[in-house]
């Protein structure tokens, strides 16, 4: 899958522009403050409806009303998208050939994306909330049914939670019983969500490993350990899952929070056994990233059936000439790609290939060579 | 631009419809002050007769002209199985199928402690008030397959099992995430039929 252009209106310093792209690398070459990343951030808004960086609001061009992406898709057959976001009404609309779509399951992993970008350290050096965000936009992307139980828990959680607050306030037989019926609910979500991230990385695992000897030929062996619950071990994951919110039961109501489910879990990253986040060096790091990106765009691939567009932002910048010299052939494999770089002529170890298109952005004028 | 006091109160008004933006409200706001007086003295007519002249039924809490609603006041209906809906609009969707004969109850929502919404805002001790009073051996679930609707469900069937009565809930045959009303009546009469023990 490709995708063959996009107009811009109004987005952040896109007042008007349209591009064609090629079915390969898109180097997209410009200064600071020039629209690369926004070129970026256009693609992905049109294959998950959110920016990867921002609040919608904050890409409207300043004293604009809305802005407006459209795009073609083509693979085997060609999909006109056109997403708007009205600032009066704080709305996005999302238009697949003219048909408005509303539920976001119907389109996340419609067109499958991948980006790397430099805020990635915070997948293995942030807080578990990041990994978690990593592994379930993974997972959404390639089963709508994950992301429908992850909404579903979502909104369960927040259901719940306001009823250990009311409980806090004031206990009442018919509350206790709402409690019971929602925790009932986060349980067979949960287990749900347990399931699918189990299974995802006993597969996931492999691609992983795959691309890090891409990236470094080494004996190093990468791993993502799932840590869940309690994070010990178990058979019986119903039996523990019911168990810990039992004995948690106070508590939740004392505090008004959720304490127990998958909203907790923690993914852990090693190398050869050893903590990444603990011991790892900053080359261990920045290639785990890379790795985990590749890894997602070639486990997509396949999971998906079709070729996810690849966005790369200025990660060149941060990397060793050998780093970067393996990442670039890696992307020879990999299908269209877009890649921001602050300036071309840095950047002799891409060889730029006969399909490859330089996009120069200049004060609003787009040249491409 | 100044917009006229009338037309900006007219907006205002219209757009607390559900489903209606400030742009449409304007829309339907220029469009009623180009029709004649006729039109627009039937159009305040019907909407102020609808809220005169309908109720909701004491029993059932269906729409409603007199005190108890049509399907209530009917005798061939079988009396002994209650279907419990969200909305009076899920009662014509169910109507509309031919494949259910019993008596209804409209919840007036499902829980939804988000938006407020707890068990005593809905009518949930109206219906378990009317297992006294009426001779039920069925309580059929008909509730909107989302988050809400499941968990509303769940808790419908803690309180009403006790009691020995039945309680099934319709088949997923409507499209998940998709509004009951909206669903096709096919569709909604294969869930009647396949309903399931709860
Ligand atoms: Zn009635």
């Amino acid at each position: 899958m490709i995708l063959s252009g996009l107009s811009l209106r109004n987005f952040r310093t896109h007042k008007n522009v349209t591009l064609n792209f090629s079915k390969e690398l898109n180097y997209i070459v410009g200064g600071n403050g020039q629209g690369k990343t926004s070129l970026l951030e256009a693609a992905y808004y049109l294959c998950t409806t959110k920016s990867f960086n921002s609040k919608d609001i904050e890409s409207v061009t300043f004293y604009e009303n809305e802005f407006e992406i459209k795009g073609i898709f083509k693979d085997i057959t060609e999909d006109k998208i056109r997403l708007i976001f009205s600032v009066p009404e704080n709305r996005k609309y999302y238009f697949q050939n003219d048909k408005l779509i509303s539920r976001s399951s119907q389109i996340i992993g419609r067109f499958p994306v991948v980006i790397l970008t430099p805020s990635d350290h915070s997948i293995t050096q942030g807080a578990p909330s990041e990994r978690r965000k990593f592994i379930d936009s993974v997972i959404s992307q390639a089963s709508s049914s994950y992301l429908e139980v992850l909404l579903d828990y979502n909104k369960t959680l927040k259901h719940r939670a306001v009823v250990l607050n009311l409980l806090r306030e004031k206990k009442t037989k018919q509350l206790e019983t709402e409690l019971d019926v929602w925790t009932a609910q986060l349980i067979a979500y949960g287990l749900d969500l347990i399931n699918y991230r189990q299974n995802f990385l006993n597969n996931f695992n492999k691609y992983v490993l795959d691309s890090y000897h891409k990236i470094v030929e080494d004996k190093e062996v990468p791993k993502i350990e799932y840590f869940y619950l309690d994070g010990n071990e178990t058979h019986d994951i119903k039996k523990k899952f019911d168990k810990l919110i039992f004995d948690k039961r106070e508590e939740e109501i004392r505090r008004a929070i959720n304490l127990v489910g998958p909203h907790k879990d923690d993914f852990v990253f090693t190398i050869n056994k050893i903590n990444l986040r603990t011991f790892g060096s900053q080359g261990q790091h920045k290639t785990f990233q890379t790795a985990l990106r590749f890894a997602e765009f070639f486990y997509l691939k396949d999971t998906t059936g079709k070729t996810p567009i690849f966005l790369l932002d200025d990660v060149f910048g941060e990397l060793d000439a050998y780093r970067a010299g393996k990442i670039s052939n890696y992307l020879k494999e990999v299908g269209q790609a877009f890649i921001t770089l602050t300036d071309f002529a840095d950047f002799s170890f891409l060889a730029k290939e006969e399909n490859d298109l330089i996009i120069k952005l200049d004060k609003g004028n787009i040249s491409y060579a | 631009m100044q917009i006229a006091e009338p037309l900006l109160i007219a907006i205002e008004e219209l757009s607390k419809l559900p489903g209606i933006g400030k742009k449409t409200a304007q829309r339907l706001a220029l469009y009623i002050l180009k029709t004649d007086q006729d039109s627009v003295d039937n159009l305040v007519k019907a909407i102020s007769d609808l809220k005169t002249k309908l109720h909701f039924c004491t029993r059932c809490f269906n729409l409603a002209e007199d005190d108890l609603c049509d399907i209530c006041k009917s005798t061939k209906r079988d009396t002994t199985k209650i279907c419990v809906v969200e909305e009076a609009s899920d009662v014509m969707a169910i109507e509309k199928t031919n494949e259910y004969n019993g008596l209804y109850h409209v919840l007036g929502g499902v829980l939804s402690p988000l938006s407020g919404v707890t068990a005593h805002d809905l009518k949930i001790k109206e219906l378990l008030l009317r297992f006294d009073k009426e001779n039920i051996s069925e309580v059929i679930l008909a509730l909107n397959p989302d988050t809400e609707g499941e968990t509303t469900s769940l808790y419908l069937a803690r309180l009403i099992k006790p009691l020995n009565i039945k309680v099934t809930r319709i088949a997923r045959g409507i499209p998940i995430g998709g509004d009951l009303e909206f669903a096709d009546e096919a569709t909604i009469g294969r869930a009647m039929l396949n309903r399931i023990d709860l």
